[in-house]
């Protein structure tokens, strides 16, 4: 039994559905990302889920319960907003106490569910201070500890950390976890930071335009991101567009601006929209740590050497040489950018190289790019929607 | 010494143009108007304005007679102009200028004005009594002029934009995720509208509150054009000292009682609902 199953989700404003029949399962104790733009949908289903907004169909079920028709106050469904949305009016524990208030919980027991949550969120001692009197960082643990006090069966997530500054908010992002799980909470956690979301998660739900696009560990949503989208939006790569020109058992010969590039036919998933047969256009991506780069010395001709003219194995190399264009240090490593002046709608190729394993590259010098053939990432692109030049 | 120090007091001057504005027209007078109080037809210290005033029972009935209206008037417009705060508060924009402009607009219309016309409403064939007539909620024409009823509708009408304004500055000022919080942690609507939206619309109300009753209080012209004589206020009794009875004291001295009186109540009630919301908290705790 899934702690959290929504099905056919749909919410629309206007003619313009923000949320598009929506399905999703989550389990018990599970620390879930809903990632995605703004504009995604993904705030107006936590909200959906919560009971705050209604939905125009579908169904939400908690545990067993069909909860689609009840109103907010009656889900036992925790949310931490994303402006915290703490009571002015109250003191610490008295946000905290609540929940526990308003379900008529008995004075004894109430004193003890203040106690238990604040020491869980580590401010036992700032229980009588007024919500102006604490920092930011503080602000989002009362506004955890409130939303726990009750034990909820889920608790929901609007990007709490948003408002923290960047150190603070990576102590949190950890904190956070480790406190959900304490607690033993199922957690649906909405954030636009895909390193948030990569730090966080058990499962990852990739959002785009009101549909969840990939729902996977977050390894796998990195590695192996099933659509463009989910490649673009998680993580930095090269991409580029390319025409199936051979195809042999599952390996792909692809011709791309850049050359032939071999790829691994991904596995049929979904009919045509997979399709990767001879004269296709496909989308090839590659993430800028998968590519090595060392210097060559001679030729500058960029398909002088390309694995595609020797007889593939699984695990070959594609091997490119390119011209160095732009370098970005970047403290442990060096982004390296190659050749973005080739034409239009061609992005550069991306490497990303240790830091400390020498000089950085100059800018024109000629480098040999090779990276596994089975790091090579391929989306089929339906081509009535995408031309190539 | 640096600028960052020199600055609040500089700041301060701001407030000296209006500072001295409101000592030559307020505190000056209010500082003759004591001293005539206390002061005998031949000049010299003079109690008799304070010990005639108090001595006199017909005086008690018409300062529970004020205070009675001004309470009166003070609750139902807070009755009224609360909702009505909160939704210009959440109304679209349009809506809410239309809203602005129709609580707005009516103070330009003199009070004078305002009185005649209820009058007409008001008087036995008027409007009001057709109406009540005609939907047949009552068979003869209901008394509403000349008595506190229809002192009380004609007050209400007057100095509702005073009640609803600081609502609605206060609720505009309520964040709406707090209902939604309240929600998420199980409190019905009614929960969190008593523990959440009413404290902290408090301020509003306070001084919403504060300015009808101050205004309530000290009514003339309303009372004097649709009760004359019947039904006594401190304030028509002070005029008729004043005007008719030329008796400096005796209408120097209502106004000194007249001004105590709002002031206690104005300043009773700001520091009982701040120890209210103090106690509540507590008490909140322990229940």
């Amino acid at each position: 039994m899934s702690a959290l199953k929504l099905t056919g989700i749909v919410k629309r404003y206007g003619s313009q559905a923000v949320v598009d029949g929506l399905d999703l399962s989550i389990g018990a104790g599970e620390f879930v990302s809903l990632l995605g733009p703004s504009g995604c949908g993904k705030t107006t289903l936590l909200r959906i889920i919560a009971g705050l907004t209604p939905c125009d169909g579908g169904s939400v079920t908690v545990g067993d319960v069909d909860m689609t028709a009840l109103p907010a106050h009656r889900r036992n469904i925790g949310v931490v907003f994303q402006s915290y949305a703490l009571f002015p009016h109250l003191t610490v524990g008295e946000n905290i106490a609540f929940g526990l208030k308003a379900r008529g919980t008995a004075k004894a027991d109430i004193a003890a569910g203040v106690t238990q949550a604040l020491k869980s969120v580590q401010l036992s001692a700032l229980a009588d201070r007024p919500i102006s009197a604490l920092s930011g960082g503080q602000q989002q643990r009362v506004a955890v500890a409130r939303a726990i006090a009750t034990r909820p069966r889920l608790i929901l997530l609007d990007e709490p950390l948003s408002a923290l500054d960047r150190k603070l908010r990576e102590t949190m992002q950890i904190e956070l976890r480790q406190m959900l799980r304490d607690a033993g909470m199922t957690a649906i956690f909405v954030t636009h930071d895909q390193d948030e979301a990569l730090v966080m998660s058990d499962r990852i739900a990739v959002m785009n335009r009101g549909a969840i696009e990939q729902f996977d560990v977050p390894e796998r949503i990195y590695a192996r991101p099933r659509t463009p989208f989910t490649l673009n939006f998680v993580g930095l790569s090269s991409q580029v567009q390319g025409r199936v020109e051979r195809k042999i058992d599952d390996l792909l010969w692809v011709r791309t601006a850049h050359g032939i590039v071999m790829a691994p036919a991904p596995a049929p998933i979904a009919g045509d929209a997979y399709e990767t047969a001879v004269g296709s256009e496909v989308l090839l991506g590659i993430r800028p740590e998968m590519i090595a780069a060392s210097p060559v010395f001679g030729t500058t001709d960029a398909n002088a050497s390309v694995a595609g003219s020797i007889e593939p194995r699984g695990d070959s190399v594609n091997r490119i040489s390119m011209r160095v264009g732009e370098t970005v240090y970047r403290g442990s490593n060096r982004l390296v950018y190659f050749d973005s002046s080739l034409k239009p709608g061609v992005g550069p190729l991306m490497a990303e190289l240790p830091a400390h394993a020498g000089p950085s590259p100059r800018t024109g010098d000629t480098m040999t790019l090779s990276w596994s053939v089975r790091d090579t990432l391929v989306f089929p692109l339906v081509s009535t929607l995408e031309t190539t030049a | 010494m640096s600028a960052s120090n020199a600055a609040p007091s500089r700041v301060a001057w701001l407030a000296l143009p209006g500072a001295g504005y409101l000592l030559l027209v307020f505190a000056l007078p209010l500082a003759i108007l004591l001293a005539t109080s206390f002061q005998a037809e031949q000049g010299g210290f003079s109690l008799k304005g304070y010990t005639d005033f108090f001595s006199d029972s017909y005086n008690a009935r018409v300062v529970w007679n004020t205070l009675k209206t001004a309470l009166t008037v003070t609750g139902l417009c807070l009755l009224i102009g609360y909702p009505v705060g909160f939704a210009m508060a959440r109304a679209s924009l349009p809506v809410q200028g239309l809203m602005f402009l129709a609580l707005i607009l009516p103070l330009s219309v003199s009070v004078i004005v305002k009185s005649f016309a209820w009058t007409i409403l008001l008087r036995s064939n008027g409007m009001v009594n057709q109406l009540l007539m005609a939907l047949g909620l009552v068979d003869e024409p209901v008394k509403l002029l000349f008595n506190e009823r229809g002192l009380v509708i004609a007050a209400v009408h007057v100095f509702l934009p005073f009640m609803v304004l600081p609502i609605f500055t206060v609720a505009r000022q309520i964040d709406s995720r707090m209902k939604e919080a309240a929600a998420t942690l199980g409190a019905g609507p009614v929960h969190a509208f008593l523990r959440v939206t009413w404290p902290l619309s408090l301020p509003g109300v306070v001084t919403g509150c504060a300015f009808v009753f101050s205004m309530a209080v000290s009514m003339y012209v309303i009372p004097a054009l649709l009760v004359g004589d019947r039904y006594q206020t401190l304030p028509a009794l002070m005029a008729r000292a004043y005007l008719f009875m030329r008796d400096r004291q005796a209408g120097s001295t209502m106004a000194v009682v007249l001004l105590l009186i709002a002031v206690a109540v104005v300043v009773g009630n700001t520091v009982l609902t701040r120890r209210l919301q103090a106690r509540g908290r507590t008490l909140g705790d322990a229940a």
